[in-house]
């Protein structure tokens, strides 16, 4: 068994692909009959792991809603936040559906479908700790991911004497949180009603939002028919109800009419 | 689909390259001091010391060598506020490296002390030296000058381990790669300046380990 | 919903741990092969080699594991070459361990004794014949010690490769400690587990050190 496994590592070591030039990811993908679409693991509800630690969430749904309807299979690559835009840069993955925001920065590198989901970023902690608007984290240790939409946005609006921890992943973010290494986290406000409804030790209530980012889906530049079709896939599904589903499913809410 | 190279990008963020290299340095000079010091205390432990000791220590140290330094910080910077101990990173990345420098060194030390011969113990008693004193003198530190090289790459060794500190939020100079690659998506020109930055400072440290055992060791230390 | 018991826990971490196992057989294998490779290049009479060789060895060992894996898995894909999370891990792996393999036999060649090269020469063998009766297999013995201690050294390294997504036995013990919130019991357990795997090589090492190597010993 151990020598087969070493055997089939050994074969597939020697087939290292050298990818051609892409003229055109959608062709390619439907030649294939697989797309690979980027899901985050390690951010409730949008994807996280169940016990046999496969992803499920808001973003893997929505993965399988657009392989569906573009008739291939789904190969879901779990990624941390920091590995989503390089990821899509180095044709890892077709698809970034990872609770992604739109800056400035990112639409330097890469290209972005029309809005997929909700999504506020906020400072939240437990309810000891005081603080209702940003000038207050003066003194205080705020943990973000590293590269996020809350990282940047919050690194440009907090005082000098702010403490900002960033971790390579959700999941560091997080566990620093839960374990009080920061007194704040600062990430999507879904997030936090997530880790708040299991009980965990330290309790995200609100103390600010910081910016309304809703979710968008990550492609490379230059593809305008994957662009298109991706589009056209999310307004029919905005349409016939099939996305504000999945919203009530993972959000408790169906899709704000305004998304 | 050619991939332009753009170093430029990466120097802008010159000043958190340069904190990175400031925080790695204090990782590896505390680790290093406070790690050959435990190495010391736990080799006398094992060699010299009262019976009692010897199972605790050799637990200690097998528990190190046989674990990853990655699963150590996590445990000691995520795990340990369960017990109501809550350190901060640079704190925890310390502790890390002096615990993991401490039990590797202690094995180095230990075969240099093992290797001293039995009559230079009966000399220095014979000259009326404490026990403290044949230690010091007669038996550690002919065993730090002979095991001198086996040390310095040890150390050298755990300062490149430190670059996972930056899982915890530690600045390093991993850190400011991945920190610069968040930003402007530079991720191959980051990774490369760091690796530079971290061959020079392996390099240097090396260096000047070996000035130091030159220095305090004469010419028997290579 | 998304609740896991102790025996979830366990389970999951040993799933994963086989992993752990294959990447690191993966290494010792390959970097085995391409450390012999590296030890005659940096032994060979052109000196050319030797520093091709030598070039080699200092940047794999004077270079963070980490930044070797990044520059593996971002900076091949710049260049065209497709490299998912395992094949950059295992690749990194193995021209890392190649390159601390091959000091480790060099220093074992280099340990037998002067007298043994000449008094085969004189008995008219040229070089390879020279390494291949007289030198090597009395090398293999001293390296058998030292090579079995590295391989704790790659299955502590494997621990590395979760940073860049390969999912082994410490990614699966973060993604675990965030969906349970019990990193002391979750890392514990993890810990236990690599000191399982590592445990009965570091002994065996120092037992084969004690049979094999007692006529070498000062």
């Amino acid at each position: 068994m151990k020598r087969r496994n070493l055997l089939k590592f050994a074969v597939l070591f020697a087939a290292v692909a050298i990818s051609p030039a892409h003229a055109d990811a959608l062709a390619d993908l439907n030649k294939a009959g697989v797309i690979k679409i980027a899901v985050p693991q390690d951010f409730p509800p949008f994807g996280s792991a169940g016990p046999d630690l496969k992803p499920v969430g808001y973003d893997i749904d929505v993965a399988k809603l657009i392989a569906t309807k573009l008739g291939v299979k789904l190969e879901l690559v779990p990624v941390g936040s920091a590995n989503r835009v390089p990821f899509l840069q180095t044709n890892k993955v077709d698809l970034v559906i990872s609770s992604m925001g739109k800056n400035a920065e990112r639409e330097k590198v890469i290209d972005f479908s029309d809005a997929y989901a909700p999504f506020f970023n906020g400072v939240f902690g437990p309810a000891n700790v005081m603080v209702t608007k940003v000038e207050q984290l003066a003194g205080k240790t705020v943990g973000v991911t590293r590269g996020s939409v809350e990282d940047i946005e919050l690194s440009k609006i907090a005082p000098a004497d702010a403490s900002i921890k960033r971790y390579e992943d959700n999941n560091g973010t997080i566990s620093a949180f839960l374990s009080g290494q920061t007194q704040l986290i600062a990430t999507g406000n879904v997030i936090a009603a997530a880790i708040f409804a299991r009980n965990p030790p330290k309790k995200p209530e609100t103390k600010f939002l910081i910016k309304n980012s809703p979710c968008f889906i990550g492609l490379n530049k230059n593809e305008p028919a994957l662009l298109a079709k991706v589009n056209d896939i999310l307004a029919a599904a905005k349409k016939d109800g099939s996305l504000s589903a999945i919203s009530q499913k993972w959000l408790g809410a169906a899709l704000p009419a305004d998304l | 689909m050619a991939y332009r190279f753009d170093f430029g990008a990466v120097f802008d963020y010159t000043p958190v390259l340069l904190k990175g290299i400031v925080v790695t340095t204090e990782l590896i000079v505390f680790g290093a001091l406070a790690g050959v010091a435990v190495g010391i205390a736990c080799a006398w432990a094992r060699t010299q010391g009262p019976r009692a000791l010897r199972a605790p220590v050799t637990a200690y140290v097998e528990l190190i060598r046989n674990t990853p330094f990655l699963i150590q910080l996590f445990f000691i910077f995520f795990g340990l506020p369960a017990l109501g101990v809550s350190l901060s990173e640079i704190q925890a990345a310390c502790l890390a490296m002096a615990l993991n420098l401490g039990a590797y060194s202690s094995e180095i030390i230990r075969a240099g002390i093992v290797a001293t011969h039995r009559g230079q113990f009966e000399a220095g008693a014979s000259l009326a030296m404490s026990r403290m004193q044949v230690f010091r003198h007669v038996i550690l530190t002919p065993a730090l000058a002979r095991i001198w090289p086996a040390l310095s790459s040890q150390i050298v060794i755990v300062m490149l381990g430190s670059a996972v500190c930056s899982q915890i939020s530690v600045e390093d100079v991993s850190f400011a790669a991945a920190f610069i690659q968040s930003r402007n998506f530079r991720a191959f020109e980051g990774y490369i300046v760091a690796t530079l930055i971290y061959l020079a400072m392996a390099l240097i440290l090396r260096q000047l380990l070996r000035m130091l055992g030159r220095h305090w060791f004469g010419r028997s230390a290579r | 919903m998304m609740s896991f018991s102790l025996w979830d826990i366990v389970s999951a971490l040993l799933l994963t741990a086989r992993w752990t196992v294959l990447l690191s057989l993966v290494a010792f294998a390959g970097g085995g092969a391409l450390g012999l490779l590296v030890l005659m290049a940096r032994t060979s009479r052109l000196s050319g080699l030797r520093r091709a060789a030598w070039v080699f060895i200092e940047l794999f060992q004077g270079t963070p594991l980490l930044m070797q894996l990044f520059l593996a898995f971002f900076g091949l894909s710049l260049v065209g070459i497709e490299v998912p999370a395992w094949l950059a891990a295992g690749a990194t792996l193995i021209l890392w361990s190649a390159a601390f393999l091959s000091e480790i036999w060099r220093g074992c060649v280099e340990a037998i004794p002067r007298g043994q090269w000449e008094s085969s020469a004189s008995l008219a063998m040229g070089y390879m014949q020279q390494m291949r009766h007289v030198v090597l297999p009395q090398a293999a013995r001293i390296a058998v010690a030292p090579t079995v201690g590295f391989a704790v050294q790659i299955v502590k390294g494997t621990a590395v490769t979760s940073i860049i997504g390969f999912t082994e036995l410490s990614k699966a013990a973060t993604i675990i400690t965030n969906a349970t919130f019990n990193p002391f019991l979750v890392y514990g357990i993890a810990a236990l587990i690599y000191f399982a795997l590592c445990w009965p090589l570091s002994r065996l090492s120092l037992r084969l050190e004690r049979k094999l190597n007692a006529p070498h010993r000062a």
